[in-house]
């Protein structure tokens, strides 16, 4: 009897975001729940945290009717919650961190030395080797992810709500949380996971709870099923596992015969990356895979002309160019959609019209604005790009993860690129909408796009590359063929030094 | 999103309408007596004196759009007002080349301030607090103290181009908003002062040449005050250096009011013009009314968070359903 969800209800002015979700965690268990964009989790994460109120239903913590009307009386109750976007302070120290909002005082004032000592506590609970002194700013994205674990504990919290932790982890990194987890998990904690990313909860979970439209589907015990089970059960139809061209090599050697569209030669922006000498001909599929740090965006950012190259050169169809900012390389046909959308690419406070219509007309110098032929374009662009949305005149903030996504790459489509460059196209994005993406990337290859896509996931980048290309600490590691490589191959040449040392 | 801002612009209209009636209602004279408030000269003396601040308000409310405050306009009306002065009165220059000299002194500053933004990367407030200093100190350096009088080189009921010397003012404020209403609205460079407003790193990301678009906020910003500026050289005859002490922050509420997020990205021009009318016809009825003189601060402050919070109220509830 640790959790329960008994038909909770929640609307949004005419959005149902969830319709009488029923379902409960017991306690010390690893329960996870999952399901695509919009179906319902955040909504149901907010109403534990205590930021929205339901409409109907109620929470049982406990066996206690519970419903928190604020984060504080959620937290003071013992639910501890690791946000996605981790949330933290980075001016602060980690001490200051974690007591945010329940510092520790005597006779009114900050007791440092306590919460230095509490703060070494939790850390080490959690085999962190981090000075409680240090700025959270100093950390890295991992780090700052285990601070909110850590300061969930720091607050004796009964239950641990991680809402799509990962995301910004690589492998190794997520891995040292997963055995904090199970450490946690073994030590009593009941651990609720929100993710998208299944091979993450088949190995953490005990049981996988399914939302869909807002609405339960079902509780699945983990030893029982399969990630195409669980896969169905989330959009409600089968997916094609791998949906790689039929005859991918045949059609790669015709791309390469062609002159490549874009070349570096020897191209170096310390310290981020040296000496990189890549090519993508028209059509071609590239895939750039690294861990965070390997210079991997900062490459892709300065082929966009964000930075200058310290040396080498840049060739665009066989002429060397040089951009002075992303204004130059997109006129020159080549366009990034960059890795964090919400802060990189989309204006929220302008309408989808403007945002999807923003980079052609800027490009084009365009004085005056022909409101008719925006509205047609944009348009045409929601229907082409199957953007799901409520119109021209919708904010971004009402899609989804993955119609934002579709929305940035469709603004850049729109501008009729040479060469398309991808920071994490499907980043945060649910399943369904993830197959549509690489479905119209493809498209466009065949179209003749030359297409360079850096991903940090692996089943991603071998579904689309035609090569992959590796890179390690700055420098291109190695080159793969898609056809052959496995994900160990790739994994091998990116890690390479950390596993012989 | 165009109905909100629609709506926006519609509720700074109903709240100067609100007042007026307020003030026509309250100050209603015993019969026979003219009305002190609801008359045409009235109207034509808060137009006038409003539009100082108009004019510049829809300079601040680009700047404030485009996520940037500029705290200038009040030192850079005062520094054209002088160097109008100088030239025409103690230089004994024409009257058009002496204005146009008022003029380039606010694209002069404006370019000081884009070259601390845009280059050097100085936060807005605290380029242009800087600059503001060095505008009114140089208004200070040239006039020692003294201050030109303009109006004595004017012929006596001189009207440029045909237009009697009090409608000046009012009607360059509107064909300001007018013209910036539209360059906001239906061209491609008021549509980049928004995005940028809204978030400059998709901006960036998005082909934007941001450099550029900042700088000529600021430019336009300076522009526009120097043009304030003059028109108050002509309308009230003197070339001074502390003249429109302290307009800088009335000429932010306005833009405020009239619906600019200094967050950026919302706001307009119009609704600027319309917040320093609101502001206008407080500061000309307040002192009418027996008893109040002491207290029209006070009552302009509680106006500017009235009709603010009144607005993020609208704002949240549009956006919720």
């Amino acid at each position: 009897m640790s959790l329960q969800f008994d038909h909770i209800q929640k609307s949004f002015g005419a959005t149902n975001a969830l319709r009488g979700v029923s379902f409960e965690v017991a306690e010390g268990e690893a329960h996870a729940l999952v399901g695509e964009n919009g179906a319902g989790k955040s909504t149901l994460l907010k109403i534990l945290a205590g930021l929205v109120k339901a409409d109907r239903g109620e929470m049982r913590w406990q066996g206690q009717a519970f419903a928190p009307s604020s984060p504080r009386e959620a937290i003071e109750h013992g639910i501890g919650m690791v946000y996605q976007e981790m949330l933290c302070l980075p001016n602060l120290s980690v001490a200051a961190n974690i007591f945010c909002g329940r510092e520790i005082c005597s006779y009114g004032r900050l007791d440092e030395t306590a919460m230095r000592s509490r703060t070494r506590a939790v850390l080490d609970r959690l085999s962190l080797k981090i000075d409680p002194d240090a700025l959270a700013e100093s950390l890295s994205a991992a780090h700052r992810q285990l601070l909110q674990v850590a300061r969930a504990l720091a607050f004796d919290c009964r239950i641990l709500v991680l809402d799509e932790p990962t995301t910004a982890l690589t492998d190794a990194e997520a891995d040292h949380l997963f055995d904090v987890l199970r450490e946690l998990k073994k030590g009593g904690t009941t651990i609720l996971y929100v993710s998208h990313r299944l091979p993450e909860v088949f190995r953490l979970c005990d049981r996988i709870t399914v939302l869909r439209d807002g609405a339960f589907v079902g509780t699945f015990t983990t030893a029982d099923v399969n990630t195409n089970d669980v896969v169905k059960a989330m959009v409600g139809r089968d997916l094609p596992t791998r949906a790689k061209d039929s005859d991918p090599s045949g059609r790669a050697e015709a791309r390469r015969a062609k002159a490549d569209a874009l070349v570096t030669r020897r191209l170096t922006f310390t310290p981020s990356f040296r000496d990189i000498n890549l090519s993508v001909a028209p059509g071609e599929i590239v895939g750039l895979f690294g861990l965070v740090g390997s210079g991997r965006s900062e490459l892709l950012e300065t082929i966009f002309g964000l930075h200058q190259p310290a040396s080498g050169e840049i060739q665009l169809d066989g002429t060397p160019v040089a951009f002075r900012s992303p204004r130059d390389a997109a006129r020159a046909g080549i366009v990034l959609v960059p890795e964090e959308r919400q802060r990189q690419a989309l204006l929220f406070n302008l309408d989808l019209r403007h945002n999807l219509v923003i980079p052609k007309c800027t490009l084009q110098d365009d004085l005056l604005i022909n409101s008719g032929d925006e509205c047609r374009d944009a348009g045409r662009m929601l229907g082409d790009w199957r953007i799901k949305s409520a119109g021209i005149d919708a904010l971004p903030d009402s899609l989804s993860g993955g119609n934002q996504q579709k929305v940035v790459v469709a603004k850049w489509m729109a501008t009729n690129p040479r060469v398309l460059l991808l920071d994490e196209p499907t980043k945060g994005v649910d399943v369904g909408a993830k197959f549509e993406i690489h479905e119209m990337i493809r498209q466009q290859a065949r179209a003749g796009l030359a297409v360079l896509v850096v991903s940090s996931d692996l089943p991603e980048i071998l579904a689309l590359a035609d090569r992959i290309l590796v890179m390690k600490e700055g420098g291109l590691q190695g080159e793969l063929s898609a056809l052959t490589a496995t994900e160990e191959d790739v994994m091998r040449l990116a890690t390479h030094d950390m596993v012989r040392a | 999103m165009k109905r909100l801002r629609a709506i926006r612009e519609l509720s700074t209209v109903a709240i100067l309408i609100a007042e007026v009636l307020f003030f026509a209602w309250y100050l209603w004279p015993e019969a026979g007596r003219a009305h002190p408030f609801l008359n045409g000269e009235n109207a034509l003396l808060i137009l006038k004196y409003s539009s100082i601040y108009g004019i510049a308000a829809v300079g601040a409310a680009v700047v404030i759009i485009s996520g940037g405050i500029d705290l200038a306009p009040g030192a850079v009306i005062a520094l054209a007002s002088v160097i109008v002065g100088h030239f025409f009165v103690a230089e004994q220059w024409p009257l058009a080349p002496s204005l146009i000299a008022g003029l380039s002194i606010g694209v002069t500053s404006g370019l000081l301030t884009s070259l601390l933004v845009v280059m050097v990367k100085l936060p807005p407030f605290i380029a242009t607090l800087g600059v503001m200093g060095i505008t009114r100190g140089v208004a200070f350096i040239i006039t020692e103290g003294q201050y030109y009088d303009v109006s004595s080189r004017l012929p006596s009921g001189w009207q440029p181009v045909g237009v009697p010397i009090d409608w000046l003012a009012p009607i360059v404020m509107f064909a300001m908003a007018i013209v910036f209403q539209i360059l906001m609205t239906r061209f491609q460079w008021g549509r980049s002062v928004f995005s940028i407003g809204g978030n400059e790193t998709a901006a960036l990301f998005s082909g934007i040449a941001i450099g550029r678009v900042k700088a000529s906020v600021y430019v336009i910003s300076g522009l526009l005050a120097s043009l304030a500026g003059i028109v108050l050289v002509l309308v009230q005859g003197q070339g001074k250096a502390d003249l429109a002490t302290g307009y800088e922050l009335d000429i932010i509420a306005s833009a405020v009011v009239g619906g600019a997020s200094l967050a950026g990205g919302r706001g307009s021009v119009m609704g600027a013009v319309l917040g320093t009318l609101i502001f206008g016809v407080l500061r000309n009825a307040l002192p009418q009314i027996p008893g109040a003189t002491f207290y029209d601060r006070l009552i302009v402050g509680v106006v500017v968070i009235v009709i603010v919070v009144a607005d993020q109220l609208l704002l949240r509830r549009s956006t919720k359903s």
